[in-house]
């Protein structure tokens, strides 16, 4: 499982400037691994382009084989509100995944919920529900655009937790803004700089959940090389 | 619901009907320009019977049209609400033709199909269709992106499921524009009965006129008010009702 | 439409100074002398219908200077479905109208304070229209059976629910029509008579007809005694009691206009002045309803243009509380100042 970018140039209609100019990488999977970097450098762009939402003015996206069933989940995401959110997970949950779906839903808390429309739910339980249902989908790669971002700390790292340990075999690319998290659980952080560095991207590896809670010297060091790097 | 908009709709007929007699009083006008309060009353006690069952039939061709009508827009729209060439062509085609006076073309209408019950039902359909079809175009074409995005990128969406999230998202809008073009309807078929038909209020209202008798048109106002307000109130409700059911027991999700 | 007259010429100044002492008042004198006339009356007069052969009389006092020549500014406003001159004349914003007999009878019998002070049209142009291969309507009987266009709520009904009465009929014995504005059901043939205005359309149907292998014939109420009073000349009350002088001034001139207007001498200007208001009119067809207008309104040479005709007004009276289109009898004569009174 590898996704690249080659050489890639975009600029987006109205924008002043390039989004990416020259951006080059290479993420090899499966794993759990974030895109990182400040608002408003392209983060959700480059989640669009590695879905094929986007095409590139220049340069090359790569993806392999392993990597072709590629889902995008953002936190902004809706449920339809003429049904319940267990009846539409029913719904949408492939008959194989069932079980799953009754376990991540009582892993992330939102068991008492099932029962509501979407729209009475809290910010963090949208979170939670929205994930839930491309968790339960085939995939090979899933782009997680601030999926967990009205998620408390803790329940945020229950949850990551839990994806790594029922989702060993896929590739994630989890976007945020924390940088304690991307440095303690995910494997690699691309981190992403703005269009006039060299290069443009840049890849940290991150403590993939060793080390427990503490922040430990390596933690330390994986932080301080992902802030050097934006 | 119902009695709200008929006490609403009595307010206002009250309040026409007292500036019309202070104008008479003021302007010392016989019963021939402003009927007195005797004069109307009489007239009423006339012609209500008649000019209820009038309104009545006029009423239900109005009915009928609006259904017509939403069939016809609903399907329209759902057409159009793609950016193929079809879908384009019926947008700007609904744009530019509800420039034309429905009411310029209705005499034409009547010379090819007589002045029966089915030359009323077309004009009055015609007369709501166009902005009932441009809400259920805008609806329709603006996609609702944090909801479909999901059934896209996971290969579910279907076209059914499109427009049903699409209506559920604006139900509110969907059922304003039609308990407004009820009014539409009502006064499309009034009009086409005054152009050239020989039924319904509108035609009694025409025959009024010719009499110069604005005793008649005061009733005939009461009672097209009266038979709106019951109408739009029932629309309403089966618009709240809908929205509820929706709402509250899981509907048949077609995802 | 108005025609402003020219101010009058002041007076000469012309007269020699004979003494300088008398330089100042005669100074004076000039000037006051030079002052300019009494100024025109102002007056709305509302037509009851569009501008055509029916108001040639009107027009023509305006445009030839009838008006002026009495000492009338004379707004000749054309009227229309949505316009009533009985209305207009209690609101205030027309002096004098033109209005049927059962437009002014139904205004009397409730209260409008409207008064008739001439009767252009003797003979009512509103009749029916039929094909000559139908047989003759030589009796009412013959109405029997027919499909008969009128105009629910229209002078026409009125007027043919009085004649079926004469003739012992009534909406069993013969199949009534609704009309609409175009003449479609009777080029069809699934009406035997329809309605028209016998110095109009009818000419214009008729012509139709005729060239289509299919002469008419007209059917005339008044051939049968049936008298209902068209286009009369009315006013306000008030105006009648308060300023007789002006009211007679316009009767005059109106009439004078009128009868200028169908001299057969004058008839090329006459057809000229309609023209100008009614341009949509071929020149040929105009002039046959220049003719036909003639024989209504002025039904013998030497008749009295405007005279009213009292009989046909108490029978139009008659036939409306016949119908119980009118609540109580009306006084029509107490309404009628003809040019024949003083």
């Amino acid at each position: 499982m590898q996704i690249s970018c080659d050489d890639i140039a975009l600029s987006l209609a109205g924008a002043e400037r390039p989004v990416f100019t020259a951006l080059s990488f290479t993420l090899k999977g499966p794993g759990f691994h974030a895109l990182f970097g400040p608002s408003g450098v392209g983060k959700t762009t480059l989640a669009r382009l590695l879905i094929g939402h986007v095409r590139p003015d220049a340069g090359r996206v790569s993806i392999d084989d392993g990597c072709l069933r590629r889902l995008y989940a953002y936190n902004l995401e809706r449920l339809p509100g003429w049904s319940s959110v267990g009846r539409h997970l029913e719904k949408i949950t492939p008959a194989q995944h069932r079980a799953r779906c009754a376990e991540l839903a009582a892993e992330f808390g939102i068991e008492p919920v099932l029962g509501q429309r979407f729209a009475r739910l809290s910010l963090g339980q949208k979170n939670r529900v929205n994930l839930i249902r491309y968790l339960v989908q085939d995939f090979d790669l899933l782009i997680m655009d601030e999926s967990l971002a009205n998620v408390d700390e803790r329940t945020r790292e229950q949850i990551i937790v839990k994806i790594k340990a029922l989702f060993p075999d896929r590739f994630f690319l989890y976007i945020s803004h924390n940088v304690i998290e991307v440095a303690r659980f995910c494997r690699q952080v691309l981190v992403l700089r703005g269009a006039h560095r060299r290069p443009q991207a840049v890849t940290v590896p991150g403590l993939d959940g060793r080390g427990g809670a503490t922040v430990s010297p390596e933690m330390e060091k994986a932080m301080l090389a992902i802030m050097n790097a934006v | 619901m119902l009695a709200r908009r008929t006490y609403q709709f009595l307010i206002v007929y009250a309040a026409g009907l007292a500036l019309l007699l202070g104008l008479k009083y003021l302007a010392g006008l016989s019963d021939y320009v402003i009927p007195g309060p005797l004069l109307v009353w009489q007239t009423f006690r006339d012609v209500y019977g008649r000019y209820a069952a009038d309104t009545l039939n006029t009423l239900s061709v109005a009915v009928l049209g609006q259904i017509v009508s939403i069939c016809l827009a609903t399907a329209i729209g759902i057409l159009g609400r793609q950016t193929t060439w079809f879908g384009n062509f019926v947008k700007v085609a609904a744009y530019n033709v509800q420039a034309y006076p429905i009411v310029a073309l209705a005499p034409i209408i009547f010379i090819l199909l007589g002045d029966g019950f089915i030359t009323r039902l077309v004009i009055a359909a015609m007369i709501c269709y166009f902005p009932l079809l441009l809400v259920v175009l805008g609806v329709m074409s603006e996609p609702v992106v944090e909801i479909e995005h999901f059934y896209r990128i996971t290969g579910r969406m279907r076209w059914q499921l499109e427009v049903k999230i699409r209506a559920f998202e604006n139900l509110h809008k969907l059922t304003t524009v039609v308990a407004g073009s009820a009014t539409l309807a009502m006064a499309g078929t009034i009009v086409a009965e005054f152009i050239a038909a020989n039924a319904g209020i509108g035609y009694s209202i025409r025959i009024a006129l010719y009499q110069s008798d604005l005793g008649k048109i005061l009733v005939a106002l009461f009672h097209i008010g009266i038979s709106l307000s019951v109408y739009q109130a029932l629309l309403e409700w089966a618009g709240a009702r809908v929205q509820r059911r929706w709402e509250a027991a899981g509907g048949d999700v077609a995802s | 439409m108005s025609y402003k007259p020219p101010c009058q010429e002041p007076a000469s100044c012309a007269q020699p100074f004979r003494r300088r002492g008398w330089l100042l008042p005669m100074l004076l004198a000039c000037l006051i002398a030079a002052a300019p006339a009494d100024a025109a009356d102002p007056v709305t007069y509302r037509l009851k219908w569009l501008c055509n052969s029916s108001t040639v009389g009107d027009l023509y006092a305006d445009v030839h200077g009838f008006f002026a020549a009495a000492g009338l500014a004379v707004e000749v406003r054309a009227g229309g479905p949505e316009r009533d001159a009985i209305k207009e004349l209690e609101l205030g914003q027309a002096q004098f109208g033109v209005a049927s007999a059962d437009q002014v009878i139904r205004a009397a019998a409730k209260g409008s304070p409207v008064v008739v002070i001439a009767q252009i049209f003797q003979v009512n142009p509103l009749q029916w229209i039929y094909r000559a291969s139908r047989p003759p309507i030589d009796d009412l009987a013959d109405l029997e059976g027919l499909t008969i266009g009128v105009t629910y709520g229209g002078n026409d009904e009125t007027i043919m629910r009085t004649l079926l009465a004469k003739a012992g009929l009534d909406d069993r014995d013969v199949t009534l029509m609704s009309v609409r504005y175009d003449f479609t059901p009777f080029y069809r043939g699934r009406a035997d008579l329809w309605p028209i205005y016998r110095n109009s359309q009818g000419i214009v149907i008729a012509d139709r007809m005729t060239r289509a292998g299919e002469p008419v014939r007209f059917f005339n109420p008044a051939d049968f005694g049936v008298r209902y009073v068209a286009n009369s000349v009315v006013t306000h009350q008030r105006l009648l009691e308060t300023r007789p002088d002006l009211v007679r001034r316009f009767r005059q001139a109106l009439l004078q206009g009128w009868q200028a207007a169908l001299d057969e001498r004058n008839e090329a200007q006459a057809l000229e002045t309609i023209a100008r208001f009614d341009p949509d009119t071929p020149p040929d067809l105009l002039a046959r309803q220049l003719r036909v207008t003639r024989e209504l309104v002025r039904p013998t040479a030497g008749f009295a243009i405007g005279r009213i005709d009292v009989k046909a007004w108490r029978q139009s009276e008659a036939i409306m509380r016949g119908q119980g289109l009118i609540p109580e009898p009306v006084d029509v004569l107490a309404r009628l100042h003809g040019p024949e009174e003083p």
